[in-house]
């Protein structure tokens, strides 16, 4: 026989298949709405097998289990995070989508808490079986949920960390501390005695140091060369001035880390002040690049020079808008020094005309390569 | 019938069964016409690692039938029969090692070949010849660099067909547009995934001139089963005249002509997104298509030269009828030149597909071209869409692509 929770989830799988189907018929077959419902349909149904399989089949009879209009075992704090879950909907509607969605996590999350406390604490006359009927439920949702929340957390602290101090400090912070894990976890494996004491001791010490400082951190802000890009709008397009002479701006802290390798098509070299070039494959110097069009291309730039250098790709001239002025067009990486290497990403969509025809150049250096887009 | 009789024609059915699906995969080694066949190389790099696999899979064979046999040898051998379960003991140190150390020594033998393979595979300082490959939702496009010493003055875009010298070191430089496409000819390499942001090389060689067929070996979405391709190879000469004629210039019909009218439509209905180069319009400005406004991947086949091609819509498609095209593929080596080059003629244009084709795109090929279904595309077509072309405005097109030779 089925029992109250059974029937409520076995009567809500029933709704989301009318929902569904009406929705699909009536409303939109091909839109989000009808995945959510088709969602609905498979948690109801899930959560009713659960029902049927926790409790239906372990209570021999009805009777065994408790009154329905019994009232709650234990006192339940699941109602105050939904009524946070609600108001932070409202606030994130008004304020910040980031709200907005962490007050549904909250909200759904409290809400599936409150329901199955809710059942589980009428499941049977024995406390001790209500107990772990709602661990079988949620156990496996709770550990991993917890798991991750703390995750982000942590990588939230160590983010707000890394943007306060600087880009060095960064680096040798996170080689420390990768270091020092490292060197717990053999610990840890080497002394399995130790393993319960020392856990207890360092985590909730390294949690408390991590918070203090990610709370630090977040408070001092980060640090002033970011301030001052985001002020100044570094990379803004109007900022990006191509000359031999530094910008003010875009040649701030210039980034001369070049990481994605594989993306190269060729590499522009400034040598004795003479531009070279030489495509990926091939063993010689060629003068002319050949991009495809449409295609996210990458360069290389490597200046081998003393003088600091930049590499320009001019593309033409276009209107600007429905204007007749016309402006070149073109972008440039930030000036880089001797031995430094930067990239130029370039998505093509027109090929160049006879009249415009495109190049790569270096201002203050002599040559220049052709740029081929087919 | 008896039990006995029912285990012993059960038995006879798992039989008959497992000799059915033996026989047949051993017969379906004997296939005459297997283009993408792997164990038929046609160029060095497939040769090598067709070396590698005469190493590797006799040690395999070898290794399979010891473990097989042992494993059925052990299932008879204690089957439960109702004898006394035998002492259990803890661990054989030399037996434990012995398994450690000879499949260690068996992988170590294959790993030292397999890796020699590998780095040899990678090898590009002795490329002589570079071609660009792009993958997109459904088809290759094949653009070749500016590299004077092999004739080529301007880029050449070309799709479906890559065209190469045979004998030659040729480089693959391949990217994608849209998702990961996988580049595979069986006869002349193996695999290299096409990753957009990315530029993998694959070298490629043929040993004589031919027409090797490839396929899309990475599931690319719906349509991946048909995105195929050929590499043709041609004699050094054959593929000079090969490039000579794809940079030549671009002759109009003549004016008043049926081919002239082509022009037309193809200007009103596919220059938006397919480029003819030199193509003009009225006001004597070059046409520059847009695909990067109505295209997911941003790009359409380069119709230069189309009847050149003895495919279209990404190889799906025979652009050759039938007797043309077992005329190209059924050539000798030393004849196959001449028969690719003389390109589609009115005579052996396959009229069926390609105005069906023109007709309606999307009924000949799956693709997401479907207005109401451009959701994911952002509002852009991921192949050939519906056009609702009259057939006049087909005839005319017909006529007008046969010209571009």
């Amino acid at each position: 026989m089925f029992t109250t929770g059974s029937k409520y989830f076995i009567g809500l799988t029933a709704l989301s298949v009318v929902a569904t189907v009406l929705y699909l018929f009536l409303v939109n077959p091909s839109d989000l709405g009808a995945l959510a419902l088709v969602g609905l349909i498979t948690s109801a149904a899930t959560l009713s097998g659960v029902s049927i399989f926790t409790r239906d089949s372990d209570t021999e009879t009805v009777e065994q289990a408790v009154d329905a209009s019994a009232g709650p075992a234990s006192a339940s704090f699941w109602p105050i995070v939904v009524a946070l879950g609600a108001a932070m909907v409202l606030l994130g509607l008004a304020t910040e989508p980031v709200v907005f969605v962490l007050g549904i996590a909250v909200l759904v999350g409290g809400g599936v808490e409150w329901m199955v406390q809710g059942w589980s604490d009428r499941a049977s006359a024995n406390a001790a079986y209500n107990s772990e009927v709602r661990a079988k439920v949620l156990g496996g949702i709770e550990y991993p949920g917890l798991s991750a929340v703390l995750t982000i957390i942590v990588a939230f602290l160590f983010s707000r960390i890394f943007l306060a101090v600087s880009k060095d400090a960064a680096t040798i912070f996170f080689m420390l501390v990768a270091a020092v894990i490292f060197a717990l976890g053999f610990v840890f494996a080497a002394r399995t005695d130790l393993r319960k004491k020392a856990l207890s001791v360092v985590l909730p010490v390294s949690i408390a140091l991590l918070a203090i400082a990610g709370v630090v951190s977040a408070l001092s802000g980060e640090r002033k060369q970011l301030v001052d890009a985001a002020r100044e709008d570094h990379f803004a397009i109007e900022h990006r001035e191509c000359g031999e002479e530094a910008s003010k701006y875009y040649d701030k802290h210039a980034n001369n880390r070049v990481p994605l390798r594989k993306a190269v098509i060729a590499t522009i070299t400034v040598e004795n002040n003479e531009v070279s070039a030489k495509m990926i494959g091939l063993d010689r110097k060629v003068d002319t690049i050949t991009i495809p069009r449409m295609n996210s291309t990458t360069v290389l730039f490597r200046n081998l020079d003393d003088s600091e250098r930049r590499l320009v790709v001019n593309l033409g001239s276009a209107k600007v808008g429905d204007t007749d002025v016309v402006e070149p067009l073109g972008t440039c990486t930030q000036l880089t020094g001797k031995g430094q290497e930067q990239v130029l990403t370039l998505t093509i969509p027109k090929p160049a005309t006879a009249e415009e025809p495109f190049s790569f150049t270096v201002p203050g250096a002599n040559g220049e390569i052709k740029l081929v887009v087919p | 019938m008896d039990t006995v009789s029912r285990v012993k024609s059960s038995r006879r059915r798992i039989l008959g069964t497992l000799v059915g699906i033996a026989a047949s995969a051993t017969l379906a080694g004997c296939a005459q016409n297997a283009p993408q066949d792997t164990w038929e190389p046609k160029g060095p790099n497939a040769e090598m690692i067709h070396d590698l696999d005469n190493l590797v899979f006799p040690i395999a064979y070898v290794v399979g039938i010891i473990v097989l046999g042992l494993a059925l040898y052990i299932f008879w051998k204690f089957k439960d029969r109702g004898q006394e379960i035998p002492v259990q003991g803890h661990g054989k140190p030399y037996m434990e090692i012995t398994l450690t150390v000879v499949p260690a020594l068996i992988l170590s033998v294959v790993g030292v070949f397999t890796f020699r393979t590998i780095f040899d595979l990678a090898e590009t300082q002795d490329t002589e010849i570079v071609i660009n490959v792009t993958g997109q939702q459904w088809w290759w496009e094949y653009d070749y660099p500016v590299q004077p010493e092999h004739g080529i003055n301007q880029p050449i875009v070309t799709s479906g067909q890559l065209v190469f010298p045979a004998g030659t070191k040729v480089l693959l430089r391949e990217t994608s547009r849209d998702v990961i496409h996988s580049y595979w000819i069986p006869a002349l390499n193996g695999k290299k995934d096409a990753v957009p942001g990315r530029v993998h090389l694959l070298r490629l060689e043929a040993n004589e001139p031919g027409l090797y067929a490839g396929q899309c070996a990475e599931f690319c979405g719906l349509s991946h089963a048909n995105m195929r391709m050929e590499a043709i190879a041609l004699s050094k000469e054959d593929f000079a005249k090969w490039v000579a004629n794809q940079q030549k210039a671009y002759v109009p019909p003549a004016a008043g002509t049926v081919e002239a009218e082509g022009e037309a439509v193809y200007i009103a209905q596919c220059a938006r997104c397919h480029q003819v180069n030199g193509l003009k319009d009225a006001q004597g400005k070059p046409i520059i298509s847009a695909p990067d406004e109505y295209v997911y991947s941003g790009a359409a086949p380069n119709l230069t030269a189309l009847m050149t091609r003895n495919t279209f819509a990404g190889a799906m498609f025979d652009l050759v009828n039938e007797k043309c095209r077992a005329d190209v593929w059924g050539a000798p080596s030393e004849k196959f030149g001449e028969a690719y080059l003389k390109g589609v003629t009115e005579d052996c244009l396959n009229q069926k597909d390609l105005r069906a084709w023109l007709r309606n795109a999307p009924e000949m090929k799956p693709m997401y071209a479907e207005p109401n279904l451009l959701g994911p595309s952002d509002g852009k077509y991921r192949g050939m869409p519906y056009l609702a072309l009259t057939e006049d405005d087909i005839d005319k097109l017909v006529a007008y692509l046969l010209t571009l030779k």
